[in-house]
């Protein structure tokens, strides 16, 4: 077997392996990257920027919160169901990594909110053309490889690490295999798993969270987050966390329907669940909040239900836009359902009349009946008794013909899985550090509770990229005590 | 070589390169995509763009030769423009849909995307493409709403395999790549290389998931090799037989096995089963092909280049002859060990020779095998059955054992009944054949067991003379463990199946079988690997049989006095890598650990036993050889003709009234014109793997 020699080996280049990498090599250790796809980055290229608390930018705005706002909002939020220590180290550093990342060339643009009442944590990255929008952040993760690179970090690309290697009780290397199918062992002092989690591994999302993914689950899949990274710590002792979705909501088989739904189901019309009955204020803004809700319905499953009437005014104006949904057109709405219909989408109704959506969704018709003159009742009287949903979003729902979409919990990738403490050493089950051991990202992202701290929106990429970092420091302090 | 600079370096490249080429292989980055290393260039993408002094406007690299002298430029600010401009054009085209497409973060287009920092939200606006996703063609998905148009597929189709099936085709106003509509990719003429699928760039042409997904590279795209528990080059003796070279073909074959032909009789054929042309229409007959290159091979070539090691002075014992024990012994003798080879029964083989009947496998061909083994040195020594293990180590002084003894103890259910007279276990009643002792057998034989071993012992019941022979066995037709094969020839030489049958017990009068009482299955289902059988109750009923052979599985018989540890199963305990047993210096492999197994199994674990305890004895533990020449094969594969078509060729049986008067081979194999038209059925899947890889920007 090819023996490579490293200080410190970093499993995955996403943007956890790649903050790890440029980090211990700008500490001075020789760093090996083993990266299973052609390309680095991994989830973080859909995205659009980290969270940074106290950033050069917030702070020149005069953007809040502060860093002790931000812990106070954020452990309220997970009501301390997270590790506060850990919570405390990443929001604090979190300011320092956007400087970090503007030292490497990162340009971000102006820090935003994503829906109202969440805080401007979200540092966009500007990308080179363009506008800053959907995966803006892959402008970054080419900077952070390219600054890795030159650094001296020996990445490679299709070399899927496949286990630890032990010596006695600490942690001495990693093999890998190379595209050739060759195995090759790298003997390092320190390994960092930063393998983002298995949000492409149906098999482990059904074990440790319960979702049946293409049945009552919708999240992405990015290729290749199989759990690897998990597994390999655990089989070198590491205790587990609970395991989560990081929920959202949204629809089944996305590219079916079209991209261009995506705005139209995020405005604050009916929401419905099998009984034909409301249960959220459907102006919530907190995407991960309607996720929670779908998922506690029968089915885990809802009907965005509109009429007539309010879908020709969403042609000329729509309540709710942010930066992922910044220049939505649905002008050609019209359209937008013919093409779903004659495309036989499945999960989208036209009804004549209430009674034919009940029959067409399977909604229960008594009531869907008497929630649909309850509704109208508050609108009529500009008061939502029972979900305080406002005003100016009460729209009655009279006008045939009905519309509906099926909605279910979606979103992004896993969360969780390998236990780590406030300084990224991976513990065993006596809450011991495995020496040599390090975890980062989203394999160690149990931070959140039960529910995904959208609040402060940038929190994953935040703290992918900062515990990425703090590996690398805290790695290379082990190193160095090795002498 | 010539001397150029490209970014203020100075940098040495080939006469006739490009200056594309010039900068990657002197590891200077520039964006490319329609360039392939193996394809001519075409200067379609625009994003290899650079300035060269001297030449006017923005020359594409990749169509510029580089020259003695010549200061190159990749990137200036106009250029980078130009890029992420010819980038947009690109994306316009191309559906906004990473988080949907399975190619991501292996698509050449994203990775662009992300080094050129272009963001999903363009300058320009976005056409969205109607085109159908193509899910006809048997191996891979056409995607063509996602091709940007670079020709690298129609390029590889026509100039890097002449096969002319991919072309750029006017829908309307609209041109894309594919084939004519409404064409299938048979009639176009496709030769299922996969040369389109690995040159693509984007999601637009891939291989079909389930072929693919949670499998390595090599085992989705070339599975006959893969799933050759001894990895024997399968392409590789197919393509030599298409050539006619038929001793070049064997010696592939030997470089795995040292028992080729009887593998190319008997073999379970994990590579047939795993045939991608079974996608097409059936899968190559390789064992068959096997067969025919080893019975062809009239010069002995492999014989010129193997392995003979000098002695070292260690000995190693061998308990056991089977297919596991000669070819642990084969290897180390080979390597230079002692090798002594003990044998309980009167002559070597074990189950080749008293398990398999000899209609399957001639006993002259084990003979034959058996003496190539015997040349390498390896004295076998039969009629000596071993008992302890401390004899072999401690009073014959041997430096390592190696147990094979198989798993020669046939069970029976254990139902009353089961010691009747004339109830047999198929292993004992197999091996008494062989040893030409049959016991008695009746006129009317059942067997209970639904597996190959079962149809053996009915096939043999029937040449033995027996009128009535039934084959009862719990599972549903379609369930049945025996190959296809067998319960087709089995039913032709007029054995009974009665299928969803369990065993109630065997029927006697005064200490003789008369029957087997059955009860009719109700539900069979495995759950979890567990057996869960209902019956249907009232449904016993007695089939009438004056012998009984249960074919229930056979299990190893170890002497006590071998004192290695076993596993909760009787199996002999191995170390995971060392392969060795409880005993230090004694090893194990074949079905002694496994349980039963195959014969091509039992060659390949004992190939690795061999491997260790060469290790063990300080050896490098290498028993590779190269024993067929090199070959370069012509990926020029040209047109299809009727190449899809083509069924696959099999041996004629012969018939079976004649069949089941004797013991003779069931047929005669492939004659020399079937077998080359079979070798010509090959998709030549290995190809696809010598298309050199792209290395993305970050390799770089």
């Amino acid at each position: 077997m090819v023996q490579i020699e490293a200080d410190v080996a970093i499993v995955a280049a996403g943007a956890s392996g790649l903050a790890a990498s440029v980090a211990a090599a700008q500490l001075g250790l020789k760093v090996v990257t083993l990266e299973k796809s052609s390309t680095t980055g991994g989830a973080a290229n859909m995205g659009m920027g980290p969270l940074g608390i106290e950033s050069r930018l917030t702070r020149a705005k005069q953007f809040q919160p502060t860093q002790d706002q931000a812990f106070e909002v954020f452990m309220n939020y997970v009501h301390w169901q997270a590790d506060g220590r850990l919570v405390r180290e990443h929001l604090n550093k979190s300011g320092e990594t956007i400087s970090w990342l503007e030292s490497l060339g990162v340009v971000f643009s102006e820090p935003a909110s994503y829906f109202p009442g969440s805080f401007p944590t979200w540092h966009i990255v500007q990308p080179e053309s363009g506008h800053p929008g959907p995966t803006a952040a892959a402008t970054m993760l080419r900077i952070m490889t390219q600054r890795a690179k030159e650094l001296g970090v020996k990445l490679m690309l299709q070399t899927p690490a496949t286990r630890l290697v032990k010596d006695g009780n600490r942690i001495t290397g990693v093999i890998a295999e190379t595209q050739s199918g060759d195995e090759i062992q790298v003997n390092a002092k320190a390994v960092i798993v930063a393998t983002g989690g298995f949000g492409d591994n149906p098999k482990m999302i059904k074990k440790h969270t319960g979702f049946d993914w293409g049945r009552d689950l919708h999240t992405f899949r990015i290729p290749g987050l199989e759990g690897d990274g998990m597994r390999m710590a655990w089989e070198a002792g590491a205790m587990s966390t609970p395991m989560r979705m990081e929920l959202s909501f949204g629809v089944a088989d996305p590219m079916a329907l079209g991209l261009e739904w995506l705005p139209l189901f995020h405005q604050p019309h009916l929401m419905l669940n099998l009984q034909g009955e409301r249960f959220i204020n459907e102006a919530e803004g907190n995407d991960s909040f309607k996720g929670n809700a779908i998922a506690l319905q029968k089915d885990r499953v809802c009907f965005f239900v509109f009429d007539e009437t309010i879908k020709n005014e969403m042609k000329s104006y729509l309540d709710f836009i942010n930066l992922v949904i910044q220049t939505p057109n649905v002008a050609n709405i019209d359209e937008m359902i013919q093409k779903a219909v004659d495309s036989k989408y499945p999960h989208l109704f036209v009804a004549n009349s209430a009674e034919d959506l009940a029959a067409q969704t399977g909604m229960d018709p008594v009531g869907l009946g008497t929630q649909l003159a309850e509704y109208n009742g508050f609108c009529e009287h500009g008061y939502d008794e029972v979900f305080i949903k406002p005003q100016r979003y009460l729209r009655p729902v009279k006008q045939a013909p009905y519309y509906a979409l099926q909605l279910y919990p979606a979103g992004y990738g896993s969360l969780g899985g390998i236990k780590i403490n406030y300084k990224t050493e991976v513990l065993d089950k006596e809450w011991s550090p495995i020496p040599g051991l390090y975890a980062s990202g989203t394999d160690a992202c149990n931070i959140y509770g039960d529910t995904y701290v959208f609040q402060l929106p940038g929190n994953t990429m935040g703290f992918a990229i900062t515990t990425g970092r703090m590996a690398a420091e805290h790695a290379a302090a082990y190193i160095k005590s090795l002498g | 070589m010539i001397k150029l600079n490209i970014d203020g370096r100075e940098i040495e490249a080939t006469l006739g390169a490009s200056v594309l080429t010039a900068a990657l292989d002197a590891g200077i980055y520039i964006p490319h995509l329609c360039d392939h290393p193996d394809l001519r260039p075409a200067g379609i993408c625009g994003l290899c763009v650079v300035e060269i002094d001297g030449v006017e406007g923005n020359p594409s690299s990749c169509e510029s030769l580089a020259a003695e002298g010549m200061t190159v430029r990749t990137t200036t600010k106009p250029l980078l423009e130009l890029r992420r401009a010819a980038m947009e054009t690109m994306l316009a085209d191309h559906p906004e849909e990473c988080t949907t497409c399975t190619k991501y973060l292996n698509c050449e287009l994203q990775s662009l995307k992300q080094y050129l920092g272009v963001s999903e939200h363009l300058s320009i606006e976005r056409r969205n493409r109607h085109i159908p996703v193509d899910l006809s063609h048997p191996l891979f998905v056409f995607d063509f709403a996602r091709c940007v148009k670079c020709m690298r597929c129609v390029r590889a189709c026509n100039e890097l395999r002449g096969a002319q099936v991919l072309k750029v085709v006017e829908d309307g106003e609209e041109k894309r790549v594919g084939i004519e509509t409404g064409e299938s990719w048979i009639e176009a003429g496709c030769r299922f290389c996969g040369a389109c699928v690995e040159v693509c760039p984007t999601g637009a042409i891939m291989d079909k998931p389930e072929l693919v997904q949670g499998k390595r590279r090599k085992e989705a795209l070339v599975p006959c090799r893969a799933n050759c528990p001894a990895e024997i080059d399968t392409a590789r003796y197919v393509r030599f037989i298409g050539d006619g070279k038929y001793a070049e073909s064997a010696a592939v074959i030997r470089e795995k096995v040292p028992l080729p032909l009887v593998l190319g009789y008997v073999c379970v054929h994990p590579c047939e089963g795993s045939c991608r042309r079974a996608l097409v229409n059936s899968p190559i007959s390789l064992r068959n092909l096997k067969r025919f290159a080893v019975e062809h091979d009239t010069r002995h070539i492999w014989k010129e280049k193997a392995r003979h090691e000098a002695p070292t002075g260690k000995r190693v014992a061998v308990v056991g002859s089977g297919p596991a024990g000669l070819t642990a012994a084969y290897y180390l003798a080979k390597l230079g060990h002692e090798v002594v080879v003990f044998e309980a029964l009167p002559e070597p083989g074990g189950m080749l020779r008293y398990g398999i009947p000899e209609y399957r496998l001639p006993r002259a061909v084990i003979d034959a095998e058996i003496d190539e083994i015997r040349n390498a040195g390896v004295d076998i020594r039969t009629s000596r059955k071993i008992e302890s293990l401390s004899v072999l180590i401690d009073d014959e002084e041997f430096d390592a054992v190696v147990v094979t003894t198989g798993a020669h103890k046939g069970s029976k259910l254990p139902i009353p009944g089961n010691n009747l007279r004339g109830v047999l276990d198929a292993v004992g009643f197999l091996r008494d054949v062989s040893l030409g002792t049959p016991g008695m057998i009746g006129n009317r034989v059942v067997v209970a067991g639904g597996g190959n071993v079962a149809f053996d012992c009915a096939r043999v019941a029937r040449r033995l003379g027996a009128e009535e022979v039934r084959i009862a066995c719990l599972e549903p037709r379609d369930k049945m463990l025996a190959s296809p094969e067998e319960i087709e020839e089995g039913i032709e030489e007029g054995i009974i199946l009665h299928t969803s049958h369990g065993f109630k017990q065997v029927m006697g009068d005064d200490g003789q079988a008369v029957g087997l009482e059955c009860l009719d299955v109700a539900s069979f289902s495995v759950d979890d690997g567990k057996l869960k059988v209902e019956y249907v109750p009232g449904s016993e009923h007695v089939i009438p049989a004056d012998t009984v052979i249960f074919a229930v599985g056979q299990r190893p018989e170890i002497p006590e006095d071998f004192d290695v540890e076993l596993t909760a199963r009787g199996l002999v305990e191995v170390d995971e890598y060392s392969l060795e047993t409880s005993i230090e210096g004694v090893f194990a492999a074949g079905d002694v650990v496994s349980g039963t197994a195959s014969v091509i199994q039992a060659i390949a674990s004992a190939r690795k036993t061999a491997s260790a305890v060469d290790k063990f004895l300080g050896g490098k533990g290498n028993i590779e050889e190269k024993l067929a020449p090199e070959s370069e094969w012509n990926p020029w594969i040209g047109k299809a003709g009727d190449f899809a078509s083509e069924q696959r060729h099999e041996p004629c049986l012969h018939n079976p009234e004649e069949r089941v008067t004797n013991f003779c081979l069931l047929d005669n194999g492939l004659d020399e014109e079937n077998a080359l038209a079979e070798a010509g059925r090959c998709l030549n899947c290995n190809l696809r793997l010598k298309i050199t890889p792209v290395k993305f920007w970050g390799s770089y």
